[in-house]
């Protein structure tokens, strides 16, 4: 270690590491030297302490006026800078709020295209929803103005006795539907359900929720020989129809 | 080489105070005006020097690092060093040489001279011609070892030497100043 530290002074690393005019690698190695040997370190401050004493032998009168030049060009600089600082941070102002309007409409960018979106769905449901509905209307009329449409009248028995239906069935156009006109009133957790046999399988035509609309046909699927029925089941229907709760069947 | 100044200096150059430089001009103005001058050999060139390295030290106040070197070292070197590039982009526009003249070692400063540097030019003269001409040839002529070695003849091992030297000797000229200064102070 001892002898690191001699080759190390012996060298003339340290001399010019005084004068700055050590290569980087060489002023990392002066560097580590100063920190870690107390005699390096010494030596180090003493070349320092001697460059100091001799380059105070060559001090000369600075002529007059030049601190005044030096003092001027200083403050010069000094402003120059500040001035910088004030711009930079004017730029970073301007930066940061040119960021946050950026963010803010491509915010509202993005929710306005999402709106506009849901607008679109919105119009295609309805379309779609209207020419279901015009669709419907007409095979209504078809079946209602039809001469080949018969009509069946449909009594209910035990419970729904008050209930009364009209059916009308087209085979030419097979189509058929149902007016449901008058339904009696059920306990609160009952209710009718429509089904129809169709090809011998049980298809659940839904419960029948809303009798205001008295004057509105349901449309029934179309089968030769095909039965409907109406039950009575518990308040949100049922997967299949209850036999014995069978108050209204309909042969068409 | 008061300390307490220097702290200030150092405190006042960190906060950007401009009185930094109007102390830094009183206390170390005349060294590195005189170290401008050794390397350039021009009034004017010194001065434009001492102005450029002012600044250089202005802007860099932040870069400086106390545990490093001694904020003289540190004054020095940015002075050195923008001499001799001033040095070198002026003989190279003149396409003249840089030399050292031997004879300027024995009338050192000679139009310079003030009587408040009479005292440190007694130093100056106490150090041995030998050491003086390789330290002033490292020092402001910004040779290194080997141009050094080359330019005045000597092996590079006897300029390493009489750099070590030399540098050890300026302590005990410094030692003795100061020594004999206490030693007037005391009887007087």
């Amino acid at each position: 270690m001892k002898e690191k530290v001699q080759q190390f002074l012996d060298s003339d690393i340290l001399e010019k590491y005084l004068l700055g005019d050590t290569s980087k690698e060489e002023s990392l190695k002066a560097e580590r030297y100063i920190t870690m040997y107390p005699e390096v370190r010494e030596t180090y401050d003493q070349l320092q302490d001697n460059l100091e004493a001799f380059a105070k032998m060559y001090a000369r009168k600075t002529p007059e006026g030049l601190k005044e030049i030096i003092l001027h060009s200083a403050r010069k600089e000094k402003v120059a800078t500040k001035r910088f600082y004030r711009y930079a941070v004017a730029a970073s102002i301007a930066l940061m709020v040119f960021a946050g309007s950026s963010y803010f409409l491509w915010n509202q960018n993005k929710s306005l295209q999402q709106e506009n979106t849901m607008v679109t769905n919105q119009m295609n449901n309805l379309q779609q929803n209207m020419q279901n509905q015009l669709e419907d209307m007409r095979n209504q009329f078809i079946v209602l103005n039809n001469p080949a449409t018969r009509k069946y009248a449909v009594n209910g028995k035990r419970e729904g006795k008050e209930l009364k239906a009209i059916a009308y069935v087209n085979p030419v156009k097979k189509l058929s539907y149902i007016n449901v006109s008058n339904v009696p009133d059920l306990p609160e957790n009952k209710c009718f359900q429509m089904w129809a046999e169709v090809n011998g399988e049980l298809v659940n035509l839904g419960v029948i929720k809303n009798f205001d609309e008295k004057d509105k046909l349901l449309a029934l699927p179309y089968a030769e020989n095909a039965i409907g029925y109406i039950t009575i089941e518990s308040e949100g229907g049922n997967t299949s129809p209850t036999v014995k709760n069978i108050v209204a069947n309909i042969s068409y | 080489m008061s300390t307490l100044i220097e702290r200030h200096i150092v405190s006042l150059l960190a906060e950007k105070d401009d009185k930094a430089i109007s102390l830094l001009y009183e206390h170390y103005g005349d060294t590195l005006y005189g170290v401008a001058y050794k390397v350039v050999r021009d009034e004017d060139l010194a001065q434009d020097i001492l102005q450029e390295s002012f600044i250089k030290i202005w802007k860099k106040a932040d870069t400086y690092d106390p545990s490093k070197a001694k904020l003289f070292t540190w004054l020095f070197r940015i002075t050195r060093n923008t001499a001799i590039d001033k040095l070198r982009s002026v003989s190279n526009k003149s396409d003249k040489e840089v030399q050292i003249d031997v004879s300027d070692v024995y009338n050192l400063g000679v139009s310079g001279i003030r009587p408040e540097f009479m005292d440190v030019q007694e130093n100056l003269d106490k150090i041995e011609p030998k050491y003086k001409i390789v330290l002033e040839a490292l020092f402001f002529e910004g040779m290194t070892q080997q141009e050094a070695s080359e330019e005045l003849d000597i092996p590079l091992g006897t300029v390493k030497s009489r750099l070590k030297i030399g540098l050890r000797e300026l302590g005990k000229i410094y030692g003795t100043s100061i020594t004999q200064l206490l030693l007037i102070i005391l009887l007087s």
